[in-house]
């Protein structure tokens, strides 16, 4: 029999925790969802959205189960909610660092040093900014990141998507629902999206220009309001001004493990973090799933896959603890 | 203290749901302005907030004076409604 157990607890509910993850994605709530149901204490912390990267996808085609699509922001809710059942508790905040003091690990966070004896990190990953002229000064004044937070400000005027991925013509054309037309600028010479995104592309042929070989050069304001973005086509050369009220930028990812610097947990060359088969860092009992971590495939799936798969080594972790 | 709470939103923004999620957390009440059912108010968020950007959250304190919290940011936005 299923006994759902009510969420009652907060971060200082216990003196030690069994695990905690840094991070409340979908690979830490599928994580939590095994290790509370075998009883572990879990405390997720996360300091941005629950749900992370998915929570802010208008839809999601490829999760499996899913035969319509859903929701990013729904398919969020009903990991956190599943999660909850079970007894996981999440704390709205943030992990400064992670020391190892043998027996367990301190975690220094924005509620106080909380204790556990497992860490999963979970923190996932975050929009890279382009780092071009422009950017910054008018971020969130017509320069954004988020398409379903921000795109309802862009009704009935013409935007800019900068990326060829699967976020930047997901997110293209979700602003279509407001955007009046919409320039897609690609760097490379082909599309990264997968090919059904591609091929749904295709229908918005009249909303949506797609510029091939295009870098974007600087984003220019007048009167603090964005009015266009330099572009240059790297095949001839030739810059060209493209007119625009506001610009959305999907140009990949860049790993949260910022918290990490002053620990020893080994990154590779781009900043996720390294595991062995089990999931488990170099830094005995600290555990790593999802787009954090080297060698990640970057998907939902696969995300809520590892947390899983991190879930069951932490339980034999700490079986062997005992 | 806080003496009113409104926010304005979005049907798709994740963010919104962290702010009210937390707002609920802390026990505090708010009114919210959804800007997909009323878009004539989004010149009125952009006014107050400057920015293109949800949630913007407006904390009108015990003297009347306004508070200004744009997207989900804890830092500001616990002490702007302690």
């Amino acid at each position: 029999m299923v006994k759902d157990k009510p969420a009652v607890m907060d971060a200082t509910s216990h003196k030690i925790w069994d695990l905690v993850t840094i991070g409340a994605g979908p690979a830490a709530l599928s994580a939590a969802l095994y290790t509370t149901r075998e009883d572990i204490t879990t405390l997720l912390f996360e300091k941005g959205v629950i749900g992370g990267l998915a929570a802010i996808t208008d839809w999601i085609d490829n999760y499996p189960g899913f035969p319509k699509g859903v929701a990013g922001l729904e398919l969020s809710d009903n990991l956190r909610l599943q999660a909850e059942r079970f007894g996981a508790v999440i704390e709205l905040g943030e992990v400064m660092s992670i020391t190892d003091k043998g027996t367990h690990k301190l975690l220094a966070t924005t509620s106080g040093d909380i204790k556990a004896r497992a860490v999963l990190i979970a923190t996932g990953s975050d929009y890279k900014k382009l780092g071009i002229p422009g950017e910054a000064e008018y971020f969130a004044r017509g320069v954004h990141y988020c398409a379903t937070c921000d795109g309802a400000f862009y009704r009935g005027k013409k935007l800019v998507v900068v990326g060829g991925g699967n976020s930047a013509v997901q997110e293209a054309i979700f602003l279509t629902r407001y955007a009046t037309h919409i320039d897609l600028l690609v760097r490379g010479d082909s599309m990264r999206a997968s090919e059904v995104l591609q091929h749904e592309l295709n229908d918005y042929k009249d909303k949506i220009s797609v510029h091939f070989n295009t870098t974007t050069d600087e984003i220019v304001a007048k009167d603090n309001v964005v009015t266009h973005v330099v572009s240059t086509n790297s095949k001839t050369g030739k810059q060209k001004n493209i007119i625009t009220d506001g610009v959305f930028i999907f140009i990949g990812l860049r790993p949260n493990t910022g918290f990490l610097k002053d620990t020893k947990i080994a990154l590779d060359e781009i900043g996720l973090i390294k595991s062995d088969s089990k999931l488990e860092t170099n830094m005995p009992g600290v555990f790593v799933a999802g787009d954090v971590r080297s060698g990640a495939t970057m998907q939902i799936a696969s995300a809520t896959g590892e947390g899983d798969t991190a879930a069951l080594m932490i339980r034999e972790f700490l079986h062997d603890l005992k | 203290m806080a003496k009113d709470i409104t926010i304005y939103t979005t049907n798709t923004c994740a963010y919104c749901v962290m702010v009210k999620k937390w707002l609920g957390a802390k026990g505090h009440s708010y009114s919210e302005v959804n800007l997909d059912d009323h878009p004539e108010r989004q010149k009125e968020a952009f006014e107050m907030s400057g920015q293109l950007a949800v949630p913007v959250t407006v904390i009108t304190k015990d003297d009347d004076s306004k508070e200004i919290v744009v997207g989900y940011n804890l830092a500001k936005l616990a002490p702007a409604v302690a």
